[in-house]
């Protein structure tokens, strides 16, 4: 989240769009609640009406996966009525704070083909350049945009669109966002989405309120969103609606993931991503030789602000002030204190050109027997991965796995699964009983980057030395044993790397290194950081002296000489000599009037409670919204939350100190234009991998980016065959894969069975009757389910043809006390452009009575 | 005059962290289930095993379709017919309004499942030594000053907790201020005398389950009839002894005159 759970009540207007966060996330409720009850208005846009449709003021049901085309129409909706109505949006954010009047390299927005420029049939990627600013040193700017009388604005009668537009330059950004969007009028949108002309009119206007002055629209997601072929794009759209409606950096406002369980917020923050470190740093690759080549590699180079805007200045905060080298070198001395960085740096293991390390590719390399062993910790990827039969299979090929839960699961249990001989398979499985979350301590990073400390409450279940453990333990003693087995090999591999490692998390008052009883205590404050030697800091003319030991109180301070450890720069601070581990704070006042409850946990960055803050006010710092004040300049200083960047607002700022606000991107303003995503510079409609219709907005059917794991492991299904669109989800009462739920009698009361939904159109035609026993198939498999009939799935007309959606639930498999099948037998094997999340949001599928 | 409830079905979202608080705080057993089919409600209603249950009503109404989430327990109502109908004083009602059963007293007879208006009492028909279960109000926590487990559970405030009076006062408040959103009606506070719970509802009551009451108690019948008992006991005294002297004066009359017969 940009912003947090408690700020959603400070919205005017909260679209929820690809998630069911009554369901999901029952918590975000209460301040939606709070939010409706002060007047704010709540847009549920999903293929269901579910528990968050029934709390909606207005609802609005689409066909799954057309969320590119529902939310382009809302771009073009504002692009025209921002035009015609200047004075209900704020401009000077437009202009000022995002790329909007950038002069881009010469890009085409897709025709009839559906490609952008720079497309590569034999490759089957696109080359960026034509993506970029004219000028990445100093881009370009459309000058008439910069006036706040362009006369544009003016034109707001003219029923001519282009004519109005025509006037900017053919490569301006705000150009081609309206030469790429007016496709996407609502008529071509309904088509598409089977969405209203009416409807569609009325949930545009609605949410385009928040983009006053002063009003506030939150957007909050989830994997209804991402788990799409084109998953980051439909994220991509939200923040381009965000950014031309001002609400990024305000309260109220944000594009805010909610995130799908406890602590995925962490498990990201600290690198358990394949793609970044802990800290979100580009891992390294097999190009970068040296330490020094590899920082090159991944600091931006700055892009300042055009000539002709009031800002002179582009932070670029991972360059400025060498912060990435200062990162790295502290991350590296975080886990190799002895080591020159250069070297370490080498112990590093290096992603490998054109290999995805992602979920989809490892279950096909361990299909195809190239990864041998698995460990997973808390994870059940044959229920809850795509095309679980595929995987079922494939963990066969593995030697051995192992396996830490605290219950048994699917995946522990594939080798006896219903029709499979055991005898047959000769996977050595290991099972290490984990402790629960309430039996160790810890700390437990919520969507909102809330790092909350949570201490140990009862012992796991069992005899004293058979009891379930903790992850720290189990990963320290299974360290302990790997440094003995190193130690004793002179020929292993990446040896030093092992021997050299540091470990040392002993808890307070033990001088022995402890290697059974390790503090997550002692974990926090390495990941802050601290002095390996005395040291004196200095940072914008003033210094600070640590001692050798003493916790470094912010990144700022970070030595890029290996002098400091900090095993992830963004949540230095978070532990301090004056006040300790500050993941413990429970203070729960709120000074601020806005809910930040800032002395409540610790947050990254800095504690700054809503990111990108230094967008809520004006160039004065006053601001935008005074009900609800995230910052404000008072008498030479900033007042409220942590401000993002320091300094002076714009117009107060010293010449060449005069910042643009979005201090982690090189160019400081949002972009409405992108050239960092795999397929795309702005999202484009494509149909989902399967899907019921031809693509109405171009000739490619789907996006050509998109990762699809080859047919023999993966049939793709078809519309004669299979003609209903399904999507996947999860209930309230079940949590994810079942593991921790189907096992709890008190749940399963409420959830007693695998069930599908299914609208009581289709079952009418169908002749099922609720309750009925059905099958749902679609190309990779079939599962059997109870039928739930509703009212709340109807039938949409798409393209003037009738498009019924199919309901299924994922959470059950063939463990536990509470058995059944997976929607994700179903799922195909598909994932997005740019993470290969899968696309289990929407596929196609048949039903009939079992 | 007791605590009291304020469920505002505008403001539930259909978790069912209420049934699951219920259950845990009250240590009861689970149900043997089944996916009903036409909703994802379950356990199908209240039982010896279950004191809420939240019902998931598809409602058309006004021109547009509701999911509307109704929770169910015991009203706890201001004059209780369970309690009245109990012949050996097994039902209580403590000084926060709950009504409470007290197992060590009941025979069994299971009076007040037929004198409840909302058909809350239920018997724990699977067992060899069964006893009635219902909603106890959590009287245990109450006594403790604490709060009932399903509504300190909420996560959106749907269930408000507080003095009665303060919760009728609420849902005026809040009927007053959103007129178009809430049925002008607060089910509870006049129904059958006045019940603890009471609801706000965006949907006509009796399409979600709340079925028109009248607002007399179910035990006024009880009291007219009970009424009249001293009365008709004075009456029949008074005529009594009024026999009584009646034929006391007949009887000395007749042994005065076989007296002075005697006397002749």
């Amino acid at each position: 989240m940009t912003n947090h759970y408690i700020d959603i009540r400070n919205a005017d207007q909260i679209l929820i769009i690809g998630s069911n966060a009554a369901e999901n996330h029952p918590v975000s409720f209460r301040y939606v609640t709070q939010a409706q009850e002060q007047g704010a208005t709540l847009i549920h846009v999903d293929p269901r009406f579910n528990r968050t449709s029934a709390k909606a003021d207005i609802f609005v049901q689409m066909r799954s996966g057309t969320d590119i085309a529902f939310m382009g129409g809302m771009i073009l909706h504002i692009l025209e009525d921002m035009r015609k109505n200047p004075q209900n949006y704020n401009i000077e954010y437009l202009v000022q704070y995002t790329n909007a009047a950038y002069i881009v390299n010469g890009a085409d927005v897709p025709g009839e083909d559906g490609l952008f420029s720079g497309w590569d049939p034999n490759a089957g990627s696109y080359d960026r350049t034509s993506w970029r600013y004219s000028d990445m040193g100093t881009p370009g700017t459309e000058p008439r945009l910069l006036s706040p009388f362009w006369s544009g604005w003016a034109k707001r009668n003219s029923p001519f669109a282009e004519e109005a537009w025509e006037e900017l330059d053919d490569h301006c950004v705000l150009r081609l966002m309206w030469e790429h969007y007016k496709r996407y009028d609502k008529e071509t949108v309904s088509r598409i989405t089977g969405v209203s002309v009416a409807q569609l009119e009325r949930v545009y206007a609605e949410y385009a309120k928040s983009g006053a002055v002063g009003k506030a629209g939150t957007i909050m997601y989830s994997m209804g969103t991402t788990q799409h072929t084109y998953g980051s794009q439909n994220v991509r759209i939200y923040a381009i609606v965000q950014l031309l409606l001002a609400n990024i950096g305000v309260a109220g406002g944000g594009v805010n993931a909610l995130r799908g369980t406890s602590n995925v917020q962490g498990a990201c923050d600290n690198g358990l991503l394949f793609h970044i470190m802990p800290g979100y740093i580009g891992v390294p690759r097999d190009v970068d030789d040296d330490l020094d080549a590899y920082l090159t590699r991944i600091s931006p180079a700055t892009i300042n602000p055009a000539a002709g805007l009031p800002t002179d200045h582009s932070f670029n905060w991972w360059s400025f002030n060498d912060n990435m080298r200062r990162y790295v070198v502290s991350q590296l001395k975080a886990w190799w204190p002895e080591q020159d960085p250069n070297v370490s740096f080498q112990y590093l293991p290096k992603a490998k050109a054109g290999v995805d390390y992602s979920h989809i590719p490892i279950i096909e390399e361990i299909n195809a027997g190239k990864i041998k062993g698995l460990w997973l910790f808390g994870q059940n990827p044959v229920v809850g991965g795509p095309s679980v039969n595929f995987a079922r299979q494939a963990m066969a090929k593995l030697d051995w796995m192992l396996f830490v839960d605290i219950w048994m699961n699917e995946t522990g249990e594939f080798w006896k699964r219903p029709g499979v001989d055991p005898t047959t398979i000769n996977t050595e499985v290991f099972l290490l009983p984990a402790a629960a979350s309430y039996e160790k301590e810890g700390s437990i990073t919520n969507s909102g980057r809330w790092a909350q400390w949570r201490y140990k409450s009862v012992e796991p279940p069992g005899e004293p030395d058979k009891r379930g453990r903790s992850d720290l333990r189990i990963v320290t003693e299974l360290l302990a044993k790997l440094k003995e087995l190193y130690e004793a090999d002179a020929d292993a591999p990446n040896r030093d790397a092992i021997l050299n490692l540091d470990w040392d998390f002993t808890p307070p008052g033990e001088e022995v290194p402890n290697w059974t009883y390790p503090s997550a205590d002692a974990v926090a404050r390495e990941i802050a950081g601290w002095a390996l030697e005395d040291y004196t800091a200095v940072f914008a003319g003033t210094t600070r002296d640590y001692k050798k030991g003493e916790s470094i109180d912010t990144f700022f301070h970070l030595d890029d000489q290996g002098r400091t450890a900090s095993g992830e720069w963004l949540f230095c601070g978070s532990y301090t000599t004056a006040e300790g581990n500050k993941l413990k704070k429970r203070i729960n006042v709120d000074e601020s009037g806005v809910g930040l409850y800032s002395d409540w946990s610790w947050c990254w960055p800095v504690n700054r409670r809503i990111i990108y803050n230094r967008a809520a006010v004006d160039l004065d710092g006053v601001p935008w919204d005074k009900r609800h004040p995230v910052v404000a300049w008072k008498d030479g200083a900033w007042v409220g939350d942590v401000i993002d960047g320091g300094g002076a607002p714009i117009n107060l700022a010293p010449a060449g100190a005069k910042r643009v606000p979005f201090i982690m991107l090189p160019e400081g303003v949002g972009r409405l234009w992108g050239y960092g995503l795999a397929d795309g510079p702005v999202p484009e409609m494509y149909e989902p991998w399967e899907s019921p219709i031809d693509n109405i907005m171009s000739k490619q059917q789907f996006n050509p980016v998109a990762y699809i794991t080859p047919e023999e492991n993966n049939p793709r299904g078809t519309v004669d065959k299979y003609p209903y669109v399904a999507t996947t989800y999860r209930c309230t009462e079940h949590w994810q894969t079942g593991t921790m739920t189907r096992s709890l009698p008190w749940l399963n009361e409420l959830m007693p069975e695998m069930y599908v939904e299914i609208g009581d159109d289709l079952a009418g035609e169908l002749g099922i009757a609720p309750g009925d026993k059905v099958k749902v198939e679609s190309a990779r498999g079939e599962i059997a389910a109870v039928a739930v009939v509703t009212k709340r799935l109807r039938r949409l007309v798409i393209d003037r043809k009738p498009v019924h959606t199919v309901g299924i639930l994922w959470q059950w498999g063939y463990t536990g006390r509470n058995k059944g099948d997976s929607g994700n037998l179903l799922t195909p094997h598909v994932g997005d452009a740019n993470t290969t999340i899968p696309e289990s949001k929407t596929f196609l599928c048949n039903v009939r009575r079992a | 005059m007791g605590k009291g409830v304020l469920v505002d079905l505008t403001k539930c979202i259909g978790c069912r962290a209420c049934q699951v608080a219920c259950k845990q705080w009250n240590e009861l057993p689970v149900e043997d289930t089944k996916v009903q089919g036409d909703t994802i409600a379950n356990p199908p209603g209240l039982s010896g095993k279950t004191y809420t249950t939240l019902a998931f009503k598809e409602v058309e109404h006004d021109g547009q379709f509701h999911w509307v989430f109704a929770k169910n327990q015991c009203m706890h109502c201001q004059y209780a017919g369970c309690k009245t109908a109990c012949l050996v004083g097994a039902f209580d009602k403590t000084e926060f309004g709950a009504i409470v059963y007290e197992k060590n007293k009941c025979i069994g007879c299971r009076y007040c499942q037929m004198a409840c208006p909302f058909g809350v009492p239920a018997y724990e028909w699977w067992s060899r030594t069964p006893w009635i279960q219902k909603c106890t109000f959590c009287a245990d926590l109450q006594s403790n000053g604490l709060t009932p487990a399903c509504i300190s559970t909420c996560p959106t405030d749907a269930l408000l907790f507080g003095e009665r009076d303060d919760m009728i006062k609420e849902g005026k408040q809040r009927i007053a201020a959103n007129p178009d959103k809430y049925v002008n009606h607060i089910y509870g506070e006049k129904e059958v005398g006045g019940t603890a719970w009471m609801y706000l509802s965006a949907v006509p009551f009796e399409e979600v389950g709340f079925y028109p009451m009248r607002e007399e108690p179910v035990t006024h019948n009880v009291d007219n009839a009970m009424f009249a008992v001293p009365f008709g006991l004075a009456v029949v005294a008074t005529a009594m002894t009024g026999c009584y002297f009646i034929f006391k004066r007949r009887r000395k009359l007749a042994q005065a005159k076989s007296r002075s017969g005697e006397g002749k």
